[in-house]
């Protein structure tokens, strides 16, 4: 046994919690306070893992998550493909298993812890609550409010932390990434994942520094480890990481290392000091240690372990001595990966042979105590010692050597970034912590270059794993995105339908009767409509009001057609397009007073018509006395229509007269429905005798059962969405976005009457002379016929010219719409095609799955051409 | 007298006392909101806030601050008709909208110690009395990605949410109860 758990100490384990865990199937025990790492060490494990490339056995090597070495996946109580050891905290039930440096994805679903995602605002954050940051934090709170410290590990017992009016300090998190303004997102781990977004008007990053490593040969072998991570075990953990030591430094900070672990029990075999002399080898040999001034260590031996470490003399003089674990103290590096992601640069202090801050980076951003610079050893810049460079490991996750770096730099790669990018050294979990100063030291002394002339490779955010789930937070499964409803939405639920996400909106799509399949469905909603009654809940149109003396003027510039003239109690369809004169939206303007207009829209497009609508306002006419409100929200809007839509809205209960005469079509009449304050609008997207009913919102379940309950008994049913697609495409009216694709102009949709360009100027105006626009040879709106009538052709097929579909096949247009029609008894389509109007009447080639399928085109107005069955 | 329409009406989250009791939120339902839109020079001889991001008013006349030349007016179905008149015919001769949008939104009251914490599990806004979030302020924002205004209150955060999005809202917020307390 050469590692093991000491009887006493350990300042962050809690010897009274035995905890539970297996490694590779293994059972074992730790205590809480635990990393995987430092349990698998109290349990003797050497071997944490294999190498990715070479297979080479790999044990614990940090104490921390620059850890490049012991690799886990955890599979209970939660999933994380791969992570560090050194950064798992030990619970009962963990279940974890090596990884060879790369993770893996089970298809399976994965536990995921819960998370919480928590935003917060302070005056000051510090991160890292060693030395440099609890002072920072102490001081700051003495002037300023809010000061929150987050430590990634523990705090420290100074009593004046629990005085200083902090905000209650956060441990087990680290920060992810700094981002504009102060802008800091934290991943606390624990049973509960919190993501905290904290907003600080200043940000301290105290955040240490990591040790570096050595390249020498054989130097990844298990029992080669970082000094400083080898005292955190004895000091932190309780645990001896082996019992006979070799110590190879480049400064002192290793002595006081070496001497935590004699002060447990270790023997101290030998101190290879790259540096010839100094207090701290004095001090050593007075205690009768042997110190070997200018040596260095150049191998080890031993196969899952190190058993021997190779020693060589500033003469060539070689000595072999027994040992059983190798400390490392190759220097420190300050740990800037958060400074760097957000801009902050480097420059080489040569005195502790280190990279630090020079000086830039965001103005609310400070660096303090090591991760400055501040207070790190004196250290003499040694990057790797002569050897066999194929063996000497810069990059252990990735199994890279000096050897490889030196192939990338002898193919003529200078920058450590190209360098990296070549050997994938810091594309690692890690991200180069204890890889990208060596490999940037390594690159220099090949190219001939000082050791400041070039820096470690940069880093980004997040500076620490973090598993996507913990980034989703709540925002998954049903909460994925909100989700909106209309008022009548629970009937709709009651009466079965199958429902249609149209944006956030769950719309019904269809409302199926047992045994019914969609199409049956369909096709049933369709003939009661056409023979009967419908109702559509329509609630979900986009609705804005547009108020003010210049209404009228303003909506005639959006719109293509004159807005300004309608009388008031008047509605007219219009058109709305782009600056490019494509159509981007539709919908009716309805007069409610001089002043006043009632416009609506697509579903989909209601915010951004009123986007457009503000935009125009403030950017270009703010002169215009016109103010837009959206109401898509207040009113509920019940869509009555068929042949007995007018006998239907009656035996509701309305004290409007319905007539003709008195309620002609394109008209809105104010009154009262099933005794709810609506406004009534006679206008028809199915070319059916129809009254859309626009009551506020909280009265339309009453309006909608009201309605139901009175057209029942005259044959209504409900539609849905998919029945409107096709009784409107029946008539030929166009969906924007669906038979659009924003190359559409008006006159392409065969709609070229809707554009008044005697009335002044529009938005898209200019566009539509353009010569491209007016070209003859564009695609137009026409309907088809397949001659299978019982095919309904995939919406989105070619449509060639002849039945030769041998390559090249030049492409005429695609189908935009395509149903089965009741009314028609067959198939029919929409289709945008060139020159579609002069093709009326003539037969073109649908492929359909590499099918040539003829289809005669037509007229787009398949059902009631006339218009004889809108006043009913 | 009884509003004869009362039984016709229905609030978006009838039915959903339970859940809201569970994150110690309640519906105030059938309030009276009527958005107001009017150059400054024309407010400036209302009652109007003009310091963005604050409310004037009570609670039976409260009047939200929205943009430099929007407020939101909430009062109570007994006030309305006498105050809007007034304000009808204070604005009746400079260009001006006020607009019903009474049935766009409800309001959720959180009346929680721990509300401002909920809140903060899905916007990003400072809501912290340290920070000048206290009675008398009020937002425009986003919770998890759905519109809202909040309104500060003594002891109470109201949450105007547009009617569509208010189950779905209640569904987060309750999630995220259960993950503050799990």
């Amino acid at each position: 046994m050469t590692a093991r758990r000491l009887p006493t100490g350990g300042a962050w384990i809690d010897r009274s919690r035995p905890v539970s865990f297996s490694f590779d199937g293994v059972p074992l025990t730790g205590f809480a306070g635990d990393t995987v790492a430092s349990a698998l060490l109290a349990n003797d494990v050497d071997v944490v893992g294999r190498s990715p490339i070479e297979g080479r056995p790999r044990g614990v090597f940090s104490a921390g998550i620059e850890e490049p070495n012991a690799f886990v996946e955890v599979s209970a109580p939660w999933f994380e493909p791969i992570t560090a050891a050194t950064t798992v905290d030990l619970v009962d039930g963990l279940v974890v298993e090596s990884r060879p440096g790369v993770g893996r994805l089970s298809p399976e679903p994965h536990g995921t812890r819960p998370v919480a995602h928590r935003h917060r605002h302070v005056e000051v954050l510090v991160v890292g609550a060693g030395p440099a940051g609890t002072a920072a934090a102490i001081q700051a709170a003495a002037h300023a409010g809010r000061v929150l410290l987050v430590e990634r590990r523990q705090l420290p017992g100074a009593p004046e932390l629990a005085d200083a009016g902090l905000l209650e300090p956060q441990i087990g998190t680290t920060a992810l990434g700094l981002y504009d303004d102060g802008y800091v997102v934290l991943h606390q781990r624990g049973q509960l994942e919190t993501i905290w977004h904290v907003r600080a008007e200043r940000v301290i990053l105290a955040t240490g520094a990591y040790e570096r490593p050595l390249a020498f040969p054989d130097n990844d072998r298990p029992g080669v480890m970082l000094a400083s991570a080898a005292r955190t075990y004895v000091e932190a953990f309780g645990v001896l990481p082996g019992e006979r030591v070799v110590l190879f430094t480049t400064n002192h900070t290793g002595y006081e290392a070496a001497s935590a672990l004699v002060a447990a029990g270790a023997e101290l075999v030998a101190i290879a000091d790259t540096a010839r002399g100094g207090s701290a080898t004095d001090a050593a040999r007075a205690g009768g240690t042997d110190v070997r001034s200018g040596w260095v260590v150049a191998g080890t031996s031993g196969e899952e372990r190190v058993t021997a470490v190779n020693l060589l003399g500033p003469a060539g003089e070689q000595e072999v001595v027994e040992a059983d674990l190798l400390l490392v103290a190759g220097g420190w590096d300050p740990a800037l990966q958060l400074y760097r992601g957000i801009g902050g640069g480097l420059r080489y202090d040569e005195g502790i042979a280190a990279f630090v801050p020079d000086g830039t980076g965001p103005p609310w951003l400070d660096v303090v105590g090591a991760a400055a610079g501040d207070g790190l050893p004196a250290c003499t810049p040694s990057w790797d010692v002569p050897g066999d460079d194929a063996r000497k490991y810069v990059e252990l996750q990735r199994d890279q050597t000096v050897a490889d770096v030196a192939k990338a730099v002898a193919r003529g790669l200078r920058s450590v970034e190209h360098v990296k990018r070549a050997t994938y050294i810091g594309t690692t979990i890690d991200q180069g912590r204890t890889s990208g100063v060596l490999t940037a030291g390594i690159t220099n002394r090949l190219l001939g270059w000082q050791p400041d002339a070039q820096g470690p490779s940069n880093a980004r955010p997040p500076a620490f794993p973090v598993p996507f789930a913990a980034l989703a937070g709540l925002d998954g499964g049903p909460l994925l995105d909100p989700i909106r409803t209309t008022p009548i939405h629970p009937w709709h639920v009651t009466a079965g339908a199958v429902f249609e996400d149209v944006g956030q909106w769950k719309r019904p799509r269809f409302y199926p009767r047992s045994g019914e399949t969609m199409d049956e469905a369909v096709a049933r909603e369709c003939r009661a409509l056409r023979t009967a009654a419908g109702v559509l809940d329509a609630s979900t149109l986009g609705k804005i009001e547009v108020v003010g003396p210049d209404a009228g003027g303003f909506l005639d510039r959006m719109y293509t057609n004159r807005m300004s003239s309608l009388p008031v109690g008047t509605i007219r369809y219009g058109l709305m397009l782009g600056l490019d004169g494509m159509v981007v939206d539709d919908g009716v303007a309805m007069r409610l007073a001089d002043d006043r207009f009632l416009v609506t829209t697509t579903t989909g497009g209601a915010a951004m018509v009123l986007d457009r609508f503000e935009e125009w306002l403030q950017t270009e006419w703010p002169g215009m006395r016109v103010y837009c409100t959206s109401v898509t929200e207040q009113w509920a809007v019940v869509a009555v229509g068929g042949p007995l839509a007018r006998d239907l809205l009656a035996a509701a209960g309305t004290d409007l007269d319905l007539t003709n005469e008195a309620f002609p079509f394109m008209t809105l009449r104010r009154g009262s429905v099933a005794g709810a304050p609506a406004h009534v609008c006679r206008v028809s997207f199915t070319g059916e005798l129809s009254f859309e009913v626009h009551v506020p919102a909280t009265f339309g379940r009453h309006v909608w059962d009201a309605i139901v309950a009175a057209g029942t008994p005259l044959g209504l049913a409900p539609y849905g969405t998919e029945a409107m697609h096709v009784l409107r495409a029946e008539k030929g009216f166009v969906i924007v976005g669906q038979d659009t694709d924003g190359t559409a102009t008006p006159d392409d949709l065969g709609m070229g009457w809707i554009v008044n360009t005697g009335k002044g100027d529009f938005i898209g105006k200019r566009s539509l002379v353009r010569p491209d626009t007016v070209r003859p040879d564009r695609k137009q709106l026409v309907g088809l016929l397949p001659h299978e009538p019982g095919l309904v052709l995939p919406e989105g097929t070619q449509l060639v010219a002849g039945t030769d579909l041998a390559p090249p096949v030049p492409m005429l247009g695609h189908v935009t719409s395509s149903y089965a029609s009741a009314a028609l008894g067959r198939s029919f389509a929409l289709a945008m095609v060139r020159r579609g109007r002069d093709l009326r009447g003539s037969t073109l080639v649908a492929v359909v799955d590499g099918r040539a399928v003829p289809v005669d085109v037509t007229d787009p107005v398949f059902v009631d051409p006339e218009g004889e069955r809108r006043d009913g | 007298m009884a509003d004869p329409s009362a039984p016709m009406r229905r609030s978006p989250l009838a039915g959903r006392e339970h859940d809201l009791a569970r994150i110690s939120a309640a519906e105030v339902p059938f309030l009276v909101h009527v958005d107001v839109r009017c150059d400054p020079e024309t407010a400036a001889g209302l009652d109007l806030p003009f310091e963005p991001n604050t409310v004037a008013g009570d609670m039976t006349w409260g009047i939200l601050w929205l943009g430099p030349d929007e407020w939101l007016v909430v009062t109570t179905p007994v006030e309305a008709p006498r105050r809007l008149e007034e304000l009808r015919s204070a604005v009746a001769d400079r260009p001006h909208s006020v607009v019903d949008v009474s049935d766009s939104r409800t309001v959720i009251e959180l009346r929680g110690v721990d509300r401002l914490e909920l809140l903060a599990t899905g916007c990003g806004l400072d809501l912290d009395p340290r920070g000048g979030w206290v009675p008398g302020r009020c937002a425009q924002t986003t919770f998890a990605r759905t519109p809202v205004i909040l309104q500060e209150l003594d002891g109470a955060t109201r949450v105007f949410v547009r009617w569509s999005f208010a189950g779905s809202l209640v569904d987060r917020l309750l999630a995220a109860v259960d993950v503050l307390r799990s």
